[in-house]
């Protein structure tokens, strides 16, 4: 029974290796290069080159930092201390903020151009403007009060009636 | 056989007492158990004297600061020997993180933090300001 088991298995590992020959061997000379390079990574700096990490250096690190943390902690220096808390809970992963850093200075910068740019055009259009109708003004509006009263316009509730107190066409203050 | 007769004979006699309609055994709402915040802190405190692993630390700490309180000084001493009997120094500095957001002013932060000044100096535990101030 167990034989058989076994022979499988010796089986499955040849016909693996004989079906994928070229790519176990780069395989296996990658995972050395890697594993002879991650023992080199400095904690220092974990935070800076954290993204750019591949994640079998990322596990190097994390197995360097649980070692590292079975020390005493008063021996751990300033950056293994950092490399530790920011590996379990920087801002990577899950923890990645939805903006990145500067994005409120950009939104509240976009807003005010385009609120400053809409005004631009406001102001353009209206310097290109006809001046207002001559009827606008005060003077035109107390004149036609007064000849709405000489026609006698309205003479029950409005502007010719009895003690009217309001002010007719006049909409100027 | 006889037995078998002295049972069915059982079964086949009315039960009178499951006649009366059964009277609940607390009314709905109010008759929850309120925990007193001591008693919060004890159970606490053992859960972390008693936690195991990481994952356990963690999982205490998230059930611990879900509440509408800011855990006792106690529970948090437990908590941080706990993180450190898990040899996790990250989840040590993160429960004064959680601290920072549970109070409701920085004096009270200051309070805990000066209350926990000899657990800090002991295990060598640094604040996440600390850590990246400088």
């Amino acid at each position: 029974m167990h034989a058989t088991a076994a022979l499988r298995i010796v089986r499955r590992g040849l016909a693996t290796a004989a079906a994928h020959p070229p790519h176990a061997a780069a395989a296996s000379a990658a995972s050395t290069t890697t594993v002879s390079a991650a023992s080199a990574i400095p904690l220092s700096n974990v935070e800076a080159q954290w993204a750019s990490l591949s994640s079998s250096e990322q596990a190097t690190v994390h197995q360097q930092l649980e070692e590292l943390q079975q020390k005493d902690w008063k021996t751990l220096s300033h950056a293994e201390k950092k490399a530790a808390y920011y590996v379990a809970f920087g801002p990577h992963g899950p923890r990645t903020p939805v903006s990145p850093p500067g994005t409120t200075v950009k939104v509240v910068a976009g807003v005010g151009v385009l609120i400053g740019t809409a005004g631009l055009i406001y102001g353009g259009i209206r310097s290109v403007a006809p001046p207002p109708p001559k009827t606008i003004t005060k003077e035109w509006e107390e004149a036609a009060n007064e000849r709405a009263k000489e026609l006698k316009i309205n003479p029950i509730t409005g502007i010719s009636s009895d003690g009217y107190s309001g002010k007719g066409f006049v909409t100027h203050k | 056989m006889r037995t078998q007769v002295v049972s069915t004979l059982l079964r086949s006699r009315p039960v009178l007492a499951s006649r009366v309609a059964p009277r609940l055994a607390r009314s709905s709402s109010s008759a929850h158990h309120q925990e007193t915040f001591e008693s919060f802190t004890e159970r606490y405190v053992t859960f972390f004297q008693s936690a195991e692993d990481l994952f356990e630390v963690q999982r205490g700490l998230n059930n611990c600061f879900a509440h509408d309180l800011v855990p006792a000084p106690a529970v948090v001493e437990s908590a941080l020997r706990a993180s450190r009997r898990v040899n996790d120094f990250a989840t040590a500095v993160r429960i004064f993180e959680g601290i920072k957001e549970k109070v409701e002013n920085k004096a009270q932060y200051q309070a805990y933090l000066d209350e926990l000044k000899p657990v800090r100096e002991e295990l060598g535990i640094d604040t996440k300001e600390e850590l990246f101030s400088s």
